[in-house]
């Protein structure tokens, strides 16, 4: 029986610099500089110290780490580094804000294609927790998005893959790796992304039956919660009003991208795209949810976790996976976060070994308690 | 086994070659050969020498030494074959069609050839919008066998009537068309590979996000240096419903970057963005009469597709942004038939120029976008002071450069020449923030150059990573990472590359 528990670190303040915590909680650390962060996690490899690592916080709720020691706060590594419009490319520090990003992005008419609704969410986190955009059916996943990866190994050394160019094979594709790692390879301090311009037409529109939405051959979404179907459209005006046409629904203009669901539990949902709704339809009763279809991502929310059990066993035997997004304080009975231990494993170990010895960063976080 | 030929201009082998007398084979290979045949078959196992030296090149101008050739129809037959080169610790090689263009592919020191082409099932999920296809099934053809069912394979390397998606997957190859599609990685979902000591994974699957470090996600463009491919689970796009063609003719290099950037800059991502120089398009107009027009200095072909109404608009955006940047024509093909005239140009630009010069090196580099206009110009200065023939053909969207050098490879002095000359293109592409490859890989050819964009740290974290996967050492040596990344390098065996496998 594996216990789920709220990393501590996920519900405390932020901003706390460089100051320890008093009364026996984990120390928290926030560099302000990628080498002072190498020294942070070469100590800590030294000392054998456990670390996990805050952006936004939003995603603390995966997998069962044990408590941290300490807590590296990735505040301090934020901001634009480099961004010229002209290429489709930008360079951010890990700690930036996802809808600060974006905003800026936004007003060149570019998006990263990060989560849309990302509350606090960093850049950072949202690589490493491997959580995507609502237009992924369409632009894909944030795999998708990167070109360049920095971090630092959990000994300490400071290390890249890839680079500031839109396409690029030379080596091993380590921006990739880190998406949904869950920073076992390395603290990510910052990543290039590929842009995507933001046509100047865009629409959403309520339809009655899912099949309606085949009528537009690759629409940028379609989300379906609580029986409410939306296809998202954007273009050149002239698509747009023609997908609209086709649809034959209730069209309003701009996109209207919902929330994720919320609840005690929360929890991702992945099959393969055509099982979508099948799987939506298995969903326990009471639970709510978000089906991004064509991608086989659900995201759901419930106030217990009833049912869970035989969802796991019907979306594993279909080939996918459930996933405890976020569970309250106390044990979830028998469930592991993350279900069937991937296959691989023993390759996976000795991959996290090359890059954090020590196994210092989140420590068994990973699915298959890695 | 001591079989270097050493021949550059692979026009002239056939008929030349002297079957060299075998010498007396050491009783290891004799075994190994045994092994093989005893788990294969004995007519999947060759070591004639003729065929040993076919096996021993890619379309690089290196030369390899193959120790023998395997061919496995299964996946089971791949984990044995690993396992009994692990027995008589020789390395494996894993081969498509031999396409690549980085030396890859090439057995650098003796070392088994696998050739995935029997690995050739397709086995389409309509309904999921994926496929199940074997290493060796050939590009063009999964999009032929997908196209019933309203589907294609978008990654579409110019070798696409020859190359197998295992080689796509070991380079991560893209295309004309992953510009807006993006390379072989956004396209693999799945991958069944054997690794060391034989063990046989799937990793990834239909479903998105599957738990678990991207094993996937790693073996792809990983050049076979990991461990050997079997089978990729691919995804599979909807054909558009419709489709617009453009050729525009500039009297200026510049006015076809501009008009590149100030598309995308509308928000357009077009399917397809390439620019051929006026020398590249005159080699292809002589060999293809494609009609091209060989009075410009560069022509842009460009894509769209999508609904009916959108192409239109799409196409009509283009061509506005093109004539205020100076085109002087814009052809929108009328049909299917002119649209495939207008890409077979494009994509029989390589071959054009082996219609005029005995042989041609080309690199595959990358800029920032912004940057395309001012690389180019260094790129004529570099050939120009080699005294260098060079023709341009480039994936204009992507910023992606293949300078083409066309020369006479029994001139010595030419040879040196052009590896040199192509050296300083690659860096004057870094020195712009650049990258050493944009689809073609680092292979053989490149691993050197990997110094001058990684540090010695990066490259150490490169191979651990490569450790973790292959500790012995079995899978393409050489490739990819220069000897020595591995900073605190304990035991392990270093090949050294014989100085006869270079050409």
């Amino acid at each position: 029986m594996l216990r789920l528990r709220r990393s501590e670190a996920g519900d405390t303040g932020r901003g706390l610099g460089m100051t320890g915590t008093a009364g026996g909680g984990p120390e928290r650390v926030a560099p302000s500089s990628v080498e002072e962060l190498a020294k942070v996690l070469k100590s800590a490899t030294e000392e054998q110290r456990v670390v996990n690592v805050v952006g936004g916080g939003t995603r603390q709720g995966y997998g069962s780490p044990p408590p941290p020691d300490l807590v590296l706060e990735t505040s301090g590594l934020a901001g634009i580094e480099e961004w010229d419009p002209d290429d489709l490319t930008v360079t951010v520090g890990a700690g930036t804000q996802v809808a600060e990003l974006e905003a800026a992005l936004a007003e060149r008419s570019q998006t990263a294609v990060l989560p849309e609704v990302p509350g606090r969410s960093t850049v950072g986190g949202v690589v490493s927790a491997g959580v995507s955009s609502l237009r992924r059916a369409r632009l894909l996943g944030t795999r998708e998005r990167m070109l360049e990866v920095r971090l630092v190994t959990g000994d300490g050394r400071m290390i890249r893959g890839g680079g500031r160019v839109v396409k690029n094979v030379s080596g091993y594709d380590l921006p990739r790796l880190v998406v949904g790692a869950f920073g076992s390879l390395g603290v990510i301090t910052s990543v290039c992304l590929k842009l995507w311009p933001i046509p100047p037409a865009s629409a959403t529109v309520t339809i009655d039956d899912i099949e309606a939405s085949q009528h537009v051959t690759r629409p940028l979404a379609v989300l379906e919660r609580r029986g409410v179907i939306e296809v998202f459209l954007w273009g050149t005006p002239e698509e747009v009003a023609a997908s609209s046409g086709r649809l034959d629904g209730v069209a309003v203009e701009g996109l209207r991208w919902p929330p994720d669901p919320q609840g005690a539990y929360r929890w991702s949902v992945r099959v393969p795209p055509a099982s979508t709704s099948a799987a939506v339809g298995r969903l326990p009763t009471g639970w709510d949810y978000l089906a991004v279809h064509g991608a086989g991502d659900i995201r759901a929310a419930s106030a217990d976790s009833d049912g869970a059990d035989g969802l796991r066993d019907w979306v594993e035997s279909s080939g996918g996976a459930l996933v405890v997004m976020d569970a309250p304080d106390g044990e979830l009975d028998g469930l592991d976060p993350w279900g069937s231990p991937p296959p691989g494993l023993e390759v996976q170990r000795r991959l996290i070994s090359q890059f954090d010895p020590g196994r210092v960063i989140n420590p068994g976080r990973l699915a298959g308690g890695l | 086994m001591n079989l270097r030929i050493r021949l550059a201009n692979n026009r002239s082998f056939a008929g030349s070659i002297q079957r060299p007398h075998l010498p007396q084979l050491p009783s290891s290979f004799v075994s190994l050969v045994g092994d093989l045949r005893h788990v294969l078959s004995e007519d999947r196992v060759l070591e004639e020498p003729v065929e040993l030296y076919l096996y021993s090149r890619d379309a690089s101008l290196m030369q390899g030494q193959a120790t023998c050739v395997v061919f496995p129809h299964t996946t089971e037959e791949v984990a044995d074959v690993v396992r009994v080169a692990e027995r008589h610790g020789i390395p494996i090689v894993a081969r498509g069609a031999g396409t690549g263009l980085a030396a890859g592919a090439i057995p650098v020191d003796g070392g088994i050839v696998l050739s995935t082409t029997a690995m050739n099932q397709i086995d389409i999920d309509v309904a999921n919008r994926t496929a199940w296809v074997g290493a060796g099934v050939i590009n063009l053809d999964l999009s032929k066998e997908a196209e019933p069912f309203g589907l294609t394979f978008a990654p579409d390397p110019s070798s696409q009537s020859a190359c197998t998606i295992g080689g796509n997957v070991a380079n991560n190859s893209g295309g004309a068309h992953c510009l807006a599609e993006g390379a072989t990685t956004s396209h693999v979902l799945g991958l069944e590979v054997v690794l060391a000591g034989g063990e046989t994974l799937v990793v990834g699957g239909q479903a998105p996000d599957m738990p678990g470090l991207d094993l996937k996600g790693l073996m792809v463009g990983s050049e076979g240096t990991l461990g050997v491919v079997t089978r990729a689970l691919v995804r599979l796009l909807p054909i558009e419903a419709d489709v617009r063609t453009l050729l525009l003719d500039f009297e200026e290099l510049e006015g076809a970057t501009r008009t590149v950037s100030e598309v995308i800059a509308s928000g357009l991502v077009p399917a397809a963005l390439e620019i051929m120089d006026q020398k590249m398009t005159t080699a292809v107009e002589n060999w293809l009469r494609a009609g091209l027009p060989c009075d410009c200095a560069a022509i842009l072909l460009a894509e769209v597709v999508g609904e009916p109404e959108a192409v239109e608009a799409e196409a009509a955006l283009i061509s506005r942004i093109g004539r205020a940047n100076g085109a002087r024509d814009v052809k929108v093909a009328r049909d299917e038939a002119e649209r495939a005239i207008l890409w077979k140009g494009r994509k029989s630009a390589f071959g054009a120029v082996a219609q005029v010069s005995p042989n041609y090196y080309l690199h595959d580099t990358v800029v920032p976008r912004s940057r395309l206009v001012e690389t180019m110009e260094e790129v004529q200065a570099i050939a120009d002071r080699y005294g260098l023939d060079v023709y341009n053909v480039f994936h204009a969207g992507d910023g992606n450069l293949h300078p083409l050098m066309a020369f006479d490879a029994s001139d010595p002095v030419m040879m040196d020449k052009v590896h040199k000359a192509g050296e300083e293109m690659v860096a004057a592409c870094l020195s712009r923030g650049g990258a050493l490859s944009g689809e073609h890989g680092i292979g053989l050819e490149k691993r050197d150059m990997m110094r001058a964009d990684f540090t010695e740290l990066d490259l150490d974290a490169q191979a651990r990573l490569k450790e973790a996967f292959d500790p012995d050492g079995i899978f393409n040596p050489a490739k990819v990472l220069p000897e020595g990344s591995r900073c605190f390098d304990f035991g392990g065996v270093r090949r050294e590359i014989p100085d006869g496998a270079w050409v």
